[in-house]
C-alpha cells in the first residue's frame, strides 16, 4: 500500500468546501441508488420509482438552488468541475425539464410500461440527467468526455426503451453506432490537445495557445473538428445530426421530449463555455485560431438551421416534424455560441462579469424548454388517443380537445418566433445581440430571418390540422390525462408569461450569465492544472 | 375622470382583449354575439371620449402613457395618439362595432369567432396607438394570427390556401421590419447607457444624428428604408406585392372582408407615415420615384384587374389595391397636401370598401354566387339595397360631395404641387419637375378608370330587367340597414366637412411630421 501511495503522491481527499457546490449531483447520484433500491419495497415498482425519482429531482432541485454559487475565485476540486452561475441556471432548468418529463411519462407511458421496467427506465433518464448536468460544470478534458459518455450512454438505452417496438431498435442501434463514432473521434481529438499541451485543463490549454505556444495549425484543426464533432452530436448540429429524426421518431415521446431539449442542450452549454475559455484566453480579439472557430461555428449553425428547416418541410411524422425543427433551434442556438470575438469590445462585461452569448443562450433554453415540453405533451396526449403520430391525427383538435389545441398553437408560434409569445423575444434577443456584434454576423440574422420565415410552413401545417381540418369520424374527443393537459397548458401559459414578463426573464439570465474564470470581477487567478499522472514532457 | 383620461388609452387597446375573455366564456351563442357587440360598442364610445381629449393643434403626440417593459434593452410599453392616429383609431373602433353586427349569421364556432375578432381588434388598435416601435411590432403582428383563423376557419372554399397565403405574405414583410426593428435599435445607441431606443417620437431625431456624426452610412437608411417600405408595401398592399389580397377578400367572411379592408390595409399606410417616411425620410426623398412608380401601379393596375374581374367581391378587392395607390403615391410626393390627402384617403377608403364589402356579402346571402354578369336589376328588386349601394360606389369612385372624391383630388394636387419649385422632392434636388409630372398625370387616369369600372359594375348589377330567379328577393332587413346606413352617412359626411372630420387632426401633426423631412 505504501508504494502505491507513495507513487501517486499524497491522495487528495475533497472536502466540504470542494463538494458542498456539487450538492444536487450528489442528490442525483443518491436517487440512481434509492431506484435501484426502491423496487424491494414496493409492490407498484412503477410508480414508486417515479417517486423515488420526483423526490431526488426535487431535492436536488432545492440543494441545487439553496447552496448557490461559491465566492469567485475559489476553484473547488482542484478545478476539475466547476460551480457557477451560468451551470447553476441550466442545471435547475435541467432538473425542472426532467421533471416535466417524469410528468409526461406518467400521464403517457406509464400505462403501458410492463411493470418492473421502471426501475430501468428512472435509473437510466436521471442518470443521463447526471451527465447533462456534469457536461456544463467542466473545463477539464477528461471530465468533458465522462460527462458526454455518462449523459450519452444512458440515452441510447433509453432511445429503444420501447422494446417491442421496430423502430426503437432501429433508432437505439443508430444512435449507439453514431454515437460511438463521434466520441472515438472527440477521444481522439482531446488526446491532441492533451499532448500538445500537456494539461487537461482547457483554460491552461488556452492561456498556453494565447502565448503563443507552438502547436502545429493542421493539430489544432484536427483538435477542435473533434471536439465540435463530439458536442456536435449531442446538439445534432449538421453533418452529425443524421441519427436525430430516426431516434426522435423511434423513442417513445417523453424520452423524445427529454433528447430534444436537455440532450441539446446540455451540449450547447458545453460548447459555449468550451469556447468562452478560449476567447476570453484571446481577449475576444479577432485572431486566429479564434476567428477560424467563430466562423466554423456560425456557419455550422446557419447549415444546421437552414437543413433542419428545410428538411422539416417533408415530414408527416409529427416526432420527426418537431426533431428537425429541434435541428433548426439548435443551429439558431449555435449562433449565439459563435460570437466568438467582437469588433465593439468585449463580450464579456468587465464590470459585471455578464457574458452576452451565455445570456443569448440562456434565454433561447428558458423559451426553448417550455416550447418543446408543450408540444411534445401534446403530441404524447394525441397519440395516446389516436395511436397515430401522423400530422393528420391531429385533425380537427380544437374541437375534439380545446386545451390541447390552443396549448400546440400556443408552442407552435412560439418556435416560429412571432408574438405574442415568448419565441420572439427570445428570437429578437438572439438577433439583437448577433448584430450588435458588428462584422458578418449580420449575415447570420438575415439567415436566422429567412429561416423563421421558411419554418412556418411546416409548422402552420400542424395548426392547419389542428384548426381548419375536420375530424374524421374514427377521431373522437378525447379527454386525456389531466397532468399531461395540464403541462401542456401550463407550457402555453409560461410562453405567454415570459412575453408579458419578459424583462424578469431577461434580468434572470443576465444575473446568471456569468461563468467562473470567464472576464470580469469573477475572473479567477489561474488555476493549477490537475493531472496527478506525470504531465507530458 | 383622471383615472380614465390617464389610463384611456391602454384601457381602449385592451377592452377588447377582456371582452374577448368574457365572449369565451359565454354560455350561448346569443350571449357571445351580444358580449361581443356590447365591447365594440363601448370601445367606440371610448374612442369617441378621445375627441374631447384630443388636443387639435398640438401636433405632437400626446396622452402618452409609459412604462418600462423590458429595461435590458430599452423597451417601454408606450402608447399615445396623435393626428396620424386618431382618425384611424376613430374609423377601427367604428368599423369593428359595424362589423360584430355584420358577423350576427356566424352560425359555425360562434363564441370562437368573436373572440378572435375581438383579439383582432386589440391588436389594431394597439397598431395605431403604440409609440415604441417594439410595441408597434408587437401588435402588428398580433393581428395576423386572429386573421389567419378567422379566414381559415369561417372563410370560403378556399380558405386554408388564402389564409396561409395572407399569413406568408405578412410574414416576410414582418421580418423585414424586424431586421429594421433591430437596426435602428442598434444605430441609435446612446453612449451614456449603451442602450439604443425604441422610442417612434426620438428615432427620428436619433437617426438624423446618427447620419450626421457618420455611424450610419446612407447605404444603411436606404436598406432599412427599402426592408420597412416592404413591409408596409405588403401590408398596403401595392402591386407587386397585392396577390393575397384578392384571395384574402374572396374567402374571407363579409365580416372579416370589411376589417381586412378597412383597418388592416391601413396598417400598412399607417406604418408608412409613422414608421418608414419619419425615420428614414432621407432615403425617403431619395427613392421618391421607386415609390411613386410603386404607387402609380398599383392606382393603374388595380383599376386594370378590377375591370377585368367577374366576381363582384374580387372587383372590390382590387379596387382597394387601386385606392391605397394613392396612399402610397401621397406619402411619395412629400407634400403637405398630399400627405394629407393619402390619410384621409386612408379613413375614406376604410368607409367605403367596408361598405362595399358588406353590400357584396349581403347579394351573396341571397344569390348564393358572385357572378357579375349572372346578376342583373337589382335596382328594381330592392330599391334600399340600390339606393346604398349606388352611395358605397360613388363614394369609392370619388364623386364629388362623398368621401372618396376629397382624397383622391387632394393627394393628385399634392402631387402636381410636389413639382412646382420649393416642394421637399425640388428643393432637395432629388427630383425635377419633369420627372414629377407623369406620375401625377397617370394617376389622374386612375381617377377615370376607377370610374369606369364602377359604374359598368352598376349597369352589370343592378340595372337592366328585373331576373325572374332575383325577383323573390328579400329587400334589405334591418340588421343590414344598421350595417349600411351609419356607413352611407359617414361618406357623406366625410365628402362635405373633411376639415371638420380628419384635417383638424391631421394638419398639424404633417405640419410636424413635415418639419423632420426638410
Amino acid at each position: 500500500m505504501n508504494i502505491v501511495a507513495a507513487a501517486i503522491g499524497r491522495p487528495y481527499i475533497p472536502g466540504w468546501t470542494d463538494l458542498g457546490p456539487f450538492v444536487a449531483e450528489g442528490w442525483l447520484i443518491v436517487t440512481v441508488v434509492g431506484l435501484l433500491l426502491a423496487p424491494f419495497f414496493a409492490r407498484r415498482r412503477n410508480l414508486a420509482c417515479f417517486l423515488v425519482a420526483l423526490a431526488g429531482l426535487t431535492a436536488a432541485l432545492i440543494s441545487l438552488l439553496w447552496v448557490g454559487v461559491p465566492a469567485p475565485g475559489r476553484a473547488p476540486l482542484r478545478g476539475i468541475l466547476i460551480a457557477d452561475s451560468f451551470a447553476l441556471l441550466w442545471k435547475a432548468m435541467l432538473i425542472v425539464f426532467t421533471v416535466g418529463v417524469l410528468f409526461l411519462w406518467r400521464s403517457t407511458t406509464a400505462s403501458e410500461m410492463r411493470e418492473g421496467d421502471g426501475p430501468e427506465f428512472f435509473t437510466l433518464l436521471i442518470g443521463a440527467t447526471l451527465g447533462m448536468s456534469l457536461m456544463a460544470s467542466t473545463t477539464n478534458l477528461l471530465m468533458i468526455v465522462m460527462a458526454v459518455e455518462l449523459a450519452s450512454l444512458p440515452s441510447y438505452v433509453l432511445a429503444g426503451f420501447r422494446k417491442t417496438h421496430r423502430l426503437g431498435a432501429e433508432a437505439s442501434l443508430k444512435y449507439v453506432l453514431f454515437g460511438a463514432g463521434c466520441s472515438a473521434l472527440m477521444i481522439y481529438a482531446l488526446t491532441f490537445l492533451y499532448g500538445m499541451y500537456g494539461t487537461l485543463d482547457l483554460g491552461a490549454i488556452a492561456r498556453q495557445v494565447q502565448g503563443g505556444a507552438h502547436a502545429h495549425p493542421a493539430l489544432l484543426t484536427i483538435a477542435f473538428f473533434g471536439l465540435i464533432a463530439g458536442v456536435g452530436f449531442k446538439i445534432a448540429a449538421v453533418p452529425f445530426h443524421f441519427w436525430c429524426p430516426d431516434v426522435f421518431e423511434g423513442a417513445s415521446v417523453e424520452v423524445t421530449a427529454f433528447l430534444s431539449v436537455a440532450s441539446k442542450g446540455a451540449g450547447l452549454v458545453l460548447l459555449l463555455r468550451v469556447l468562452m475559455t478560449f476567447a476570453d484566453a484571446m481577449e475576444y480579439r479577432a485572431a486566429q485560431p479564434l476567428v477560424a472557430l467563430a466562423y466554423a461555428v456560425g456557419i455550422l449553425g446557419a447549415i444546421t438551421a437552414t437543413v433542419g428547416n428545410t428538411a422539416a418541410f417533408a415530414q408527416n411524422n409529427i416526432k420527426r416534424l418537431l426533431a428537425y425543427s429541434s435541428i433548426a433551434h439548435a443551429g439558431y442556438m449555435m449562433c449565439a455560441v459563435s460570437l466568438l470575438f467582437n469588433l465593439n469590445g468585449h463580450q464579456t462585461d468587465a464590470a459585471s462579469g455578464v457574458n452576452a452569448p451565455a445570456q443569448v443562450l440562456l434565454f433561447y433554453l428558458t423559451v426553448y424548454l417550455f416550447m418543446n415540453l408543450g408540444a411534445f405533451a401534446v403530441a404524447a396526449l394525441v397519440y395516446r388517443a389516436t395511436g397515430s403520430e401522423d400530422i393528420s391525427a391531429f385533425n380537427g383538435l380544437v374541437k375534439r380537445n380545446p386545451v390541447l389545441a390552443h396549448a400546440m398553437m400556443a408552442c407552435m408560434i412560439s418556435l416560429i418566433g412571432l408574438p405574442p409569445f415568448a419565441g420572439f423575444v427570445a428570437k429578437l434577443n438572439l438577433m439583437l445581440v448577433l448584430m450588435n456584434n458588428g462584422g458578418g454576423w449580420w449575415i447570420l440574422v438575415a439567415v436566422i430571418a429567412v429561416n423563421s420565415i421558411a419554418s412556418a410552413f411546416y409548422y402552420f401545417r400542424v395548426l392547419r390540422a389542428i384548426y381548419l381540418e375536420p375530424a374524421g369520424a374514427d377521431q373522437p374527443a378525447f379527454a386525456g390525462h389531466p397532468l399531461g393537459v395540464a403541462l401542456a397548458a401550463g407550457s402555453g401559459l409560461a410562453l405567454v408569461l415570459m412575453l408579458v414578463l419578459a424583462s424578469p426573464v431577461s434580468a434572470l439570465t443576465r444575473h446568471y450569465a456569468r461563468m467562473q474564470g470567464i472576464g470580469g470581477a469573477a475572473a479567477t487567478p489561474a488555476t493549477k492544472p490537475v493531472v496527478t499522472v506525470s504531465a507530458a514532457p | 375622470m383622471q383615472f380614465l383620461q390617464n389610463n384611456l388609452l391602454t384601457l381602449l387597446i385592451f377592452l377588447p382583449t377582456g371582452g374577448a375573455v368574457l365572449t369565451l366564456l359565454a354560455k350561448n351563442r346569443d350571449a357571445a354575439r351580444w358580449t361581443a357587440l356590447a365591447t365594440t360598442l363601448v370601445t367606440l364610445a371610448l374612442s369617441l371620449v378621445l375627441l374631447i381629449t384630443f388636443k387639435t393643434n398640438f401636433g405632437a403626440v400626446q396622452m402618452v402613457q409609459e412604462g418600462d417593459w423590458i429595461p435590458a434593452f430599452n423597451i417601454k410599453y408606450k402608447v399615445g395618439i396623435d393626428g396620424l392616429s386618431l382618425p384611424l383609431v376613430l374609423l377601427s373602433t367604428f368599423i369593428c362595432a359595424l362589423a360584430a353586427i355584420a358577423s350576427w349569421n356566424i352560425e359555425k364556432m360562434t363564441r370562437g369567432y368573436f373572440a378572435l375578432f375581438l383579439f383582432l381588434e386589440t391588436g389594431i388598435l394597439g397598431t395605431f396607438l403604440a409609440i415604441d416601435f417594439f410595441l408597434f411590432y408587437v401588435f402588428f403582428e398580433v393581428t395576423l394570427l386572429p386573421m389567419y383563423f378567422l379566414i381559415g376557419i369561417w372563410g370560403g372554399p378556399r380558405k386554408e390556401y388564402a389564409a396561409i397565403k395572407f399569413f406568408l405574405y405578412t410574414l416576410v414583410g414582418s421580418i423585414a421590419l424586424l431586421i429594421v426593428l433591430i437596426g435602428t435599435h442598434l444605430y441609435t445607441k446612446d453612449a451614456a447607457t449603451g442602450l439604443g431606443s425604441f422610442d417612434l417620437v426620438k428615432l427620428p431625431l436619433l437617426i438624423k444624428a446618427a447620419i450626421a456624426n457618420g455611424s450610419m452610412s446612407m447605404d444603411v437608411v436606404r436598406w432599412f428604408f427599402v426592408l420597412a417600405m416592404i413591409c408596409f408595401l405588403i401590408k398596403v398592399p401595392a402591386v407587386p406585392f397585392h396577390t393575397w389580397l384578392p384571395d384574402a377578400h374572396v374567402e374571407a367572411p363579409t365580416a372579416m372582408s370589411m376589417i381586412l379592408a378597412a383597418l388592416l390595409l391601413k396598417m400598412g399606410g399607417y406604418g408608412i407615415f409613422r414608421v418608414a417616411y419619419p425615420l428614414f425620410s432621407d432615403a425617403g426623398r431619395e427613392l421618391w420615384m421607386i415609390v411613386a412608380f410603386v404607387g402609380v401601379l398599383s392606382i393603374l393596375y388595380g383599376a386594370l384587374c378590377a375591370m377585368a374581374q367577374t366576381d363582384f367581391k374580387r372587383l372590390v378587392a382590387y379596387s382597394s389595391v387601386s385606392h391605397m395607390g394613392f396612399v402610397v403615391l401621397g406619402a411619395a410626393m412629400m407634400t403637405k397636401t398630399a400627405a394629407n390627402g393619402a390619410l384621409f384617403m386612408m379613413i375614406a377608403h376604410g368607409i367605403t370598401s367596408a361598405m362595399l364589402f358588406f353590400i357584396v356579402g349581403v347579394a351573396y346571402d341571397r344569390a348564393h354566387h358572385r357572378e357579375i354578369s349572372r346578376f342583373g336589376g337589382l335596382a328594381t328588386t330592392m330599391p334600399v339595397y340600390f339606393g346604398l349601394s349606388a352611395i358605397g360606389i360613388f363614394a369609392n369612385l370619388g364623386l364629388p360631395g362623398l368621401c372618396g372624391f376629397i382624397g383622391e383630388i387632394m393627394v393628385l394636387l399634392g402631387s402636381f404641387e410636389a413639382a412646382k419649385p420649393g416642394s421637399i422632392l425640388i428643393q432637395s434636388g432629388a427630383a425635377s419637375t419633369r420627372q414629377i409630372y407623369p406620375f401625377a398625370v397617370s394617376a389622374c387616369l386612375g381617377v377615370v378608370l376607377t370610374a369606369a369600372y364602377m359604374l359598368w359594375t352598376i349597369q352589370r348589377v343592378y340595372f337592366g330587367p328585373e331576373r325572374a330567379e332575383y325577383r323573390g328577393f328579400k329587400e334589405v332587413d334591418s340588421r343590414e340597414q344598421v350595417v349600411l346606413w351609419p356607413l352611407a352617412v359617414m361618406a357623406l359626411l366625410l365628402g362635405i366637412l373633411p376639415t371638420l372630420f380628419v384635417f383638424s387632426y391631421t394638419d398639424s401633426t404633417v405640419e410636424t411630421l413635415f418639419k423632420l423631412f426638410r
